[in-house]
Parts: C-alpha cells; sequence; structure tokens
C-alpha cells in the first residue's frame, strides 16, 4: 500500500470521528435545553449516558472502517455486561433505587421517617442502604430498593415544605458568583417562598472538576412546588449556560493563595 | 504544659490595617516584594491599624499565642478593597479580600440592617425578613462566599488546625466551609433573648449549628444561644485589652490636652469614649447633662470617637457617623450647652490615657452593646463607671459596689448618678478602685487564657 492509499483510507475513519464529535456536542446542548425544566442532576446524567453512548457508537464504527473484526468484540462485551447485571442485580437495584431516592423520594439526611414498621431518624444514605437511628438509638440499614416499593412517611415537622434541589456545577465556575445569581433569580418568585428563610446554597462534594450542592428552599404552599421547582432548574441551568460563556470569552486568571 | 502548635485561620471582616494609599505608596508597594513585609512600612504614615476588637483583641491574642509557641503559620482573611492582597506582620500572614464597589455597597447595607436589627434599631427598616429577599442580600452572601473560598483555598496548602470566624458579618462563613476540621465562631453584638427577631431563628438557628463551638461575649448570652437551638459548644470569654497602653500621662501631655480641649482645672469633665452611632447612646448623656450642669455649672462633657471601619471612607464607606455628629451638635445647640460639649472626633492613645486621667467619671450610655470594654479602660485608670445596663459588661458590675447602672432610656436617672458620683467624691473613689479590681477579669493575659484553653480543647 502506497502513503497516498493509507492517507486515503484514513479518509472514513477521520470523518467518522469529526461527526461522532459533531453528534455528540449536539445532542448534548440539544437534552440539555429540551431537559432544561428537570432537577439539574437529572439532566446532567441524561447527556452524560447520551454523549457516551454516541462516542461507543463513533469509536465501534471506527474500528470498523479501519478493519478490525469487531462482532467478537461486541458478543463479548455484551456477555461481560450481562453477567455483571445478573451477578450484580441487588446492588445495581439498590443503586439505582438511591440515584431515584436522591430526587424524589422526599427526605433527606436529618429526617425522622417511616417505613412498614421501622420508625427513626435518617442519619446516613449511601449507595446501598439508607440507615435509621431510633429513639433506643439502635441503627436499621433499610435497602434502598424499599424506598421504590414501600411507603415511606417523613414525619419531620414541614418537611413538605423544604424543598431540595441537587446542583452538579464544573468546579471552574465562580462558586460566590453563582451563587449569588441563583440567590437573585430566587428573588423573582419570593412571594411563594416562606420569607423568614432565605434561599441557601450547600455543598455537597467538592471534586477537581465538579462540585455538588443543593439548593434550599422553603415554599410557602404544596400547591405551587412543582411550578417552583420547575422555574429553579430552569434558572440554574441558564446561570449556568451563562456563566460557562463568559468563563470561555474571558482570560483565566490565577491568583496564588 | 502545653506542646502543642496549631495552625490557624482566622476571619474577620474589619482588617487589621488601613493603609492611607496615595500615589506615593502604591509606587512604593509595587517596588516592593510580595508578600508585603509591613516593616517596610511606616506606621501613621503609610498605614494604621484599625479601631475596635480586631487590634484591641485578635491581634494581641495571636501575638501572644504566637510568641508563646502554641500557634504557627496563622493566616488571617479580612476585607481590605483598599491594601495590598498579602501582608506579613509579626508573623501573622493577613490576606485581603477585595469587592467591587457595586457588591460592596450591597454587603454593607445587609450587614447594617442585620447590625440594626441586633441593636433594637429596628424603627426605619421595615419588615424584618424583608432584608433576605433584596438583591443587596446576595452580596452578603457573595462576600462570604468570597471570605470561606479563600479560606478554603488557603487550607489546601497550609492543612490549618482550626478555623476561628469572628463576627455577625461572617456568620454564614461556618456553613461555607465544607470541611470537618473544627470551626469556632465569636459572636461579638449583643445577643440577648430580645435581640433575636422570632422571624430569623430558623435561619440563625442553620449557621450557628454549623460551628462546632461558638464563644460569646457574656454569660447570659449562652442562654439564648440555646434558645435557639445550637447544639455545639458554647462558652463565654469576656472581651479583653492589653493594658500596656493605658499609663498615667505626664504632666506635660495632661496639660497639652487640656488646653488645646480648653477644659479648666476646676471643670469636673464626664468622658464617654465610643465610635459615632446612633446605637452608642451618646445623646442620652447630652440631655442628662442639661439637668447635671443646674448643680455644676462647671461640668464638661467630652465626646471621643469618630466612625468605624464600616463607616470610614476606606471601609464600607457609609456615612452614618457623620449624621450622627450633625445629629449630636445640633442637639447641644438646642439644650443650649454647646460650650460644656467637646468633640474631640479620633485621639491618640496619649490623649486617651490624658482623657481618662482627668475625667471624674466615665459613662457607657449604649442603647444595646456586645460588651463595652471602654469601661474597662476607664477603671484602669480607676475612674468610676456610670454602666448602661443594656451593655454585655453590665454583668460585671454590681449596682453601688464596683460601678453604677443605669436604663438607657431614663435620662433622669442617669442625670441623678452623674450627680450623685460628683457630689460624693468619696464614693466615686471606691466605685473607680473596684472597678480597677474587676477590670482583671477583662486584660489580655485572663482573655488569652481562656480563649486559648477553648482553641486547644479541640485537639
Amino acid at each position: 500500500m502506497s502513503f497516498q492509499d493509507f492517507l486515503l483510507s484514513l479518509i472514513p475513519p477521520v470523518t467518522i470521528l469529526i461527526l461522532t464529535w459533531i453528534v455528540a456536542y449536539s445532542l448534548r446542548t440539544f437534552l440539555r435545553r429540551l431537559l432544561k425544566r428537570t432537577v439539574p442532576l437529572v439532566a446532567t446524567h441524561v447527556s452524560r449516558i447520551v454523549w457516551m453512548f454516541v462516542w461507543l457508537t463513533g469509536i465501534i464504527l471506527i474500528l470498523q472502517q479501519l478493519g478490525l473484526r469487531i462482532d467478537l468484540l461486541l458478543l463479548l462485551v455484551a456477555l461481560f455486561g450481562g453477567a455483571l447485571v445478573l451477578a450484580n442485580k441487588d446492588i445495581l437495584q439498590n443503586l439505582a433505587s438511591k440515584y431515584f431516592s436522591d430526587v424524589y423520594v422526599p427526605f433527606k439526611i436529618g429526617d425522622t421517617i417511616k417505613v412498614r414498621e421501622y420508625t427513626g431518624k435518617v442519619i446516613e444514605i449511601n449507595p446501598m442502604s439508607t440507615i435509621l437511628l431510633t429513639e433506643k438509638e439502635e441503627l436499621i440499614s433499610i435497602p434502598n430498593t424499599n424506598f421504590l416499593r414501600e411507603i415511606v412517611v417523613n414525619t419531620t415537622p414541614k418537611a413538605w415544605k423544604e424543598v431540595i434541589v441537587p446542583i452538579i456545577i464544573d468546579s471552574e465556575i465562580d462558586l460566590a458568583e453563582f451563587e449569588r445569581e441563583v440567590i437573585k433569580s430566587c428573588n423573582k418568585f419570593k412571594l411563594h417562598l416562606d420569607e423568614r428563610f432565605p434561599p441557601i446554597l450547600t455543598v455537597k462534594s467538592r471534586g477537581e472538576r465538579s462540585i455538588e450542592l443543593t439548593l434550599t428552599l422553603i415554599i410557602k404552599e404544596y400547591g405551587k412546588k412543582d411550578m417552583i421547582i420547575s422555574e429553579v432548574n430552569s434558572n440554574i441551568v441558564e446561570i449556568i449556560e451563562k456563566m460557562k460563556k463568559k468563563k470561555k470569552s474571558r482570560p483565566r486568571i490565577h491568583f496564588k493563595a | 504544659m502545653i506542646f502543642i502548635s496549631l495552625k490557624i485561620c482566622v476571619n474577620t471582616q474589619t482588617p487589621l490595617l488601613k493603609f492611607n494609599l496615595n500615589s506615593n505608596l502604591e509606587k512604593t508597594l509595587k517596588a516592593l516584594p510580595k508578600p508585603l513585609d509591613l516593616t517596610l512600612l511606616k506606621e501613621n504614615r503609610d498605614y494604621n491599624f484599625s479601631p475596635g476588637g480586631v487590634t484591641r483583641m485578635v491581634f494581641p491574642l495571636l501575638k501572644e499565642l504566637t510568641y508563646k509557641g502554641l500557634l504557627k503559620d496563622t493566616h488571617w482573611v479580612s476585607l481590605n478593597p483598599f491594601g495590598p492582597t498579602k501582608v506579613i506582620v509579626d508573623g501573622i500572614t493577613l490576606n485581603h479580600i477585595s469587592l467591587p464597589s457595586e457588591k460592596l455597597k450591597g454587603y454593607g447595607i445587609t450587614k447594617e440592617f442585620i447590625w440594626k436589627t441586633f441593636h433594637g434599631l429596628t424603627q426605619d427598616l421595615g419588615p424584618i425578613t424583608q432584608i433576605f429577599w433584596q438583591d443587596e442580600f446576595s452580596d452578603f452572601t457573595f462576600y462570604n462566599r468570597l471570605s470561606a473560598e479563600r479560606i478554603l483555598k488557603l487550607d489546601r496548602k497550609h492543612d490549618f488546625d482550626l478555623f476561628y470566624i469572628h463576627d455577625f458579618q461572617q456568620l454564614a462563613v461556618g456553613h461555607m466551609l465544607h470541611t470537618l476540621k473544627p470551626k469556632i465562631f465569636r459572636w461579638h453584638i449583643p445577643f440577648d433573648e430580645s435581640s433575636v427577631p422570632e422571624e430569623w431563628r430558623d435561619f440563625l438557628s442553620l449557621y450557628f449549628n454549623s460551628y462546632d463551638a461558638i464563644i460569646v461575649s457574656c454569660k447570659k448570652y449562652i442562654k439564648t444561644l440555646h434558645h435557639l437551638g445550637y447544639n455545639g459548644k458554647a462558652y463565654y470569654a469576656y472581651p479583653y485589652i492589653d493594658s500596656s497602653p493605658y499609663v498615667k500621662p505626664t504632666k506635660q501631655e495632661l496639660n497639652n490636652f487640656c488646653e488645646k480641649l480648653k477644659i479648666d482645672k476646676e471643670d469636673k469633665v464626664i468622658l464617654v469614649v465610643a465610635r459615632l452611632d446612633p446605637m452608642k447612646g451618646q445623646d442620652r448623656v447630652i440631655r442628662a447633662l442639661r439637668e447635671v450642669i443646674k448643680d455644676f455649672p462647671e461640668v464638661k462633657l467630652l465626646l471621643i470617637g469618630n466612625g468605624s471601619f464600616s463607616s470610614s471612607k476606606q471601609g464600607i464607606g457609609l456615612s452614618k457617623a457623620e449624621r450622627w455628629l450633625n445629629h449630636l451638635k445640633n442637639l447641644a445647640k438646642e439644650l443650649e450647652i454647646e460650650d460644656k460639649v467637646i468633640f474631640t472626633g479620633y485621639v491618640s492613645q496619649r490623649e486617651l490615657n490624658a482623657a481618662y486621667y482627668r475625667c471624674d467619671l466615665t459613662i457607657l450610655p449604649s442603647i444595646k452593646e456586645g460588651f463595652g470594654l471602654v469601661v474597662i479602660e476607664g477603671w484602669l485608670f480607676k475612674k468610676p463607671a456610670i454602666v448602661s445596663v443594656k451593655a454585655g459588661i453590665a454583668e460585671l458590675i454590681n449596682e453601688g459596689e464596683n460601678g453604677l447602672l443605669f436604663n438607657p432610656e431614663d435620662e433622669e436617672a442617669l442625670a441623678y448618678k452623674i450627680s450623685y458620683l460628683l457630689n460624693n467624691p468619696k464614693k466615686a473613689r471606691i466605685l473607680g478602685n473596684k472597678g480597677y479590681d474587676t477590670s482583671k477579669k477583662c486584660l489580655i493575659d485572663e482573655g488569652v487564657k481562656v480563649e486559648s484553653d477553648i482553641l486547644l480543647g479541640f485537639l
């Protein structure tokens, strides 16, 4: 094969690579806009999964273009994946339940809840189970799957008033400025919030690449809860996008600690 | 015997130093190596120590603990929009935070609102919860977050053992410091039950509970903390001063001071040392003075003090002090006693000593006061004190034994007590001497001991 032929053979894989990048980027942007009014955590995860899927497909196609046999590889990946799912069915169920309960189940650490005959204060929510501390100082571990199947009663006074919105932001985003914008945006619907309790942003964890936060709001009436959550989510996505754009258009400044 | 050296990070709003920035100093600062070594600048020309608690309490505490080997690599984060970002003074690294002017203004408005609320000056504030829903509140949060972020950044580099956060302006910092390391908060402003608005309880409780320990200025404030649902460790530690600058003035210094302020030998001098602020209640003393003058025409009221960091041009730029000064001057004029009231503004330490030495009694007329260290200053000169019951230091006074108490709303009672002391020099002397004994509870050695015990208790 001449050098020219070699170069020509590279055109299809390179084209697929570029197309994959374009599709992945466009889909992610599209999904973010589409999911603007959902919980930011869900939007982030969905767009991340789609992005990974597009890239996986792109890589398989590139390998195929390069003349490598991928049918065996696909079969092995599928078998391995299937075995993994079967072997860890309970763990995966709990992990999934934990993920969904993070977003949808109405309790948090510190709340007092009742599940079946068990009542206690939630002191830990780990990927597998939720730990309750009873009045007798006993620890009860409840597998997370139960929270999707069982009726959960949150007996914490005024728990219904508390709205906790999970947020993930890029660690490069200026947290102080982000918080300022979020608080200002919440002021716009203050009529529906408990005036005694300002919006509170709490850092839950901090990684090199991202910061996990929660925004706590105390609402006045239950009927407006969904609307408030939707509005807040939409505002947060907009703020994040705006700050990302601002960041890109500005040279990075570092100051020494 | 303690062999531990702590690495701590202190956070205050008020910076230790105020720089007298001009084109010359700016040029000098540019040429000097960074971080700036303060010994390369000249006090009074290039910088001044900020008046108030940071210079009188926080700095001496840190110096003392460093000297005793209990602290090393101490960092101090504070707001200083007009200074170099990093300065080293006596082995302590000062890290200055700057805020853009529009955010500084919003921050100032919010902190003023909170401050007024805790001092009971709520008449013109409107609904107490409105502050949370104004854009200025987001500037307040912004400043707190900026402080917390700077502290965390320093922590990644220096690995502190604990964080020591001072005063209400920084209250949210504890919640924002995402770390398990001990966080101690010191609350300086009034904190009796009546100071805390019912509507703020949940919000305050959340922030207070993000601290492992809270130190308040007097015993009765601990009760308020518990009523708010605070679950951590609560301590009280009286504020304290370093007594060494409070020395007897020389004859020359005294003469110069009296000459400058036209105080005659036979004059009876009533002294109020307080910053110019409505909460300090100087107006009460002016009104009481009109009654006192009837029996003591030779009396003179000396009002020493100017604005705070917040009201200074180098600080947050609020003009509260000027407005209050005008009000007091007009009041004295209205009462036709303007020749009896002397406003000195800022005075040097030597002049302050002369004032304490020359006066017949001191008054702390505050409507509300976290503590009231000026009473201790007067006691160091064995001067009798008449103290507002609304001040934290009132809990150290046994009526008629080491001082006199009065309700700042009752000017008649104040006038009576001033006249009583001027009429009874022997009793005044006894009160002054007993006050001197009491002052030992609020001197730096005792304060450092109490505070270092609390800090070291976290190891």
